[in-house]
């Protein structure tokens, strides 16, 4: 046990990418006017889901609005 | 209008869409866990409350070999998952909205598109990779020793060429479909036929998946090299994309 808790420190990075990357598609879900389905649905999913969650938001949830 | 100015617009809706964002944290993050966890897992396995001595004690000590299966376990499932999933809206995704029959009615020609978006879609991927390397390079370094970083690298350069395979073959998907779910339904398929034709005694030889066993080994320093598996992935890329153009050509948009 000795052994493992001398690298927990070398977790930090890795715990740090997942927040990243749920801040990233909290801040879009915040922005974006419409989103396919509830977007309460999606901040649960976002925020309960590690790593899966805000990818699947990215791939399905975002609904783009047309430019030009 | 040429392929850099198609390209750069490609690279920007990879920023955009979080593409690039995506791909690069879940390697990198599995870049960074891999060696952890081939380096905890005994120890976790020790902790477990009534394990009889006589199995704790059998419980091998995690090596070299561990942190490098352990990278090219997650970085093939993963990698491959992302490919598809990143992928089958690039084309499908623009003609459903409409933005593919826009940008066409430049002067950009359809092989130009495609070609565009594979490249930004390889660059994304190749970055990713990169960083996931090097974060697994150190990792490695402070958890166990130092990996030889030539058949290393060699290793990273034929997981790439596996995740362009899927790349590829999703964007031929994403340019034969009509929508985003019909290419997903597509390209699972595709990747279920690759998978399954790939793991018949003969022809796995053959298969992209193949490179996965051959960089690990190579990296470890022992194996046989793969070189019909690298040979028959590089033209499953040029046939995709071949067909994808000649597809996309004749659609109607």
């Amino acid at each position: 046990m000795e052994n493992i808790r001398e690298y927990i420190p070398l977790l930090v990075p890795v715990i740090i990418i997942q927040l990243a990357l749920m801040i990233a598609a909290l801040a879009d879900l915040i922005r974006r006017p419409r989103t396919k389905s509830a977007k309460w649905l999606w901040a649960v999913v976002i925020v309960l889901v590690n790593f899966i969650g805000p990818i699947v938001y990215f791939v399905a949830g975002r609904e783009e609005e047309i430019e030009e | 209008m040429n392929f850099v100015i198609v390209l750069r617009k490609e690279l920007l809706e990879q920023w955009r869409t979080f593409r690039f964002l995506i791909v690069a944290a879940v390697l990198v993050a599995f870049g960074l866990s891999s060696p952890l966890l081939a380096k905890f897992t005994p120890e976790i396995l020790k902790t477990i409350p009534n394990m009889p001595p006589e199995l704790a004690s059998i419980i091998p000590a995690p090596t070299l070999a561990d942190a490098v299966t352990q990278y090219v376990k997650n970085m093939s499932q993963f990698g491959i998952l992302l490919a598809l999933l990143m992928t089958m809206g690039m084309v499908a995704q623009e003609k459903e909205r409409g933005t593919a029959a826009l940008i066409l009615t430049r002067p950009v020609s359809r092989g130009t598109f495609l070609l565009a978006k594979f490249t930004a879609q390889a660059l994304t991927f190749a970055a990713s990779l990169i960083l996931a390397a090097l974060g697994c390079w150190y990792y490695t370094l402070l958890l166990f020793e130092a990996l030889p970083w030539g058949t290393f690298l060699a290793l990273n350069g034929l997981m790439l060429l596996v995740f362009l395979v899927y790349i590829a073959v999703t964007l031929l998907c994403s340019t034969l479909a009509r929508t985003q779910a019909a290419t997903a339904g597509l390209s699972f398929a595709a990747l279920i036929l690759i998978g399954g034709i790939g793991s018949l005694p003969r022809i796995s030889d053959y298969s992209p998946g193949r490179l996965f066993g051959w960089g690990a080994a190579m990296t470890l320093g022992s194996g046989e090299a793969a070189w019909p598996a690298l040979w028959v992935s590089v033209g499953l890329i040029f046939a995709a994309l071949l067909a994808a153009g000649l597809v996309f050509r004749k659609q109607e948009m």
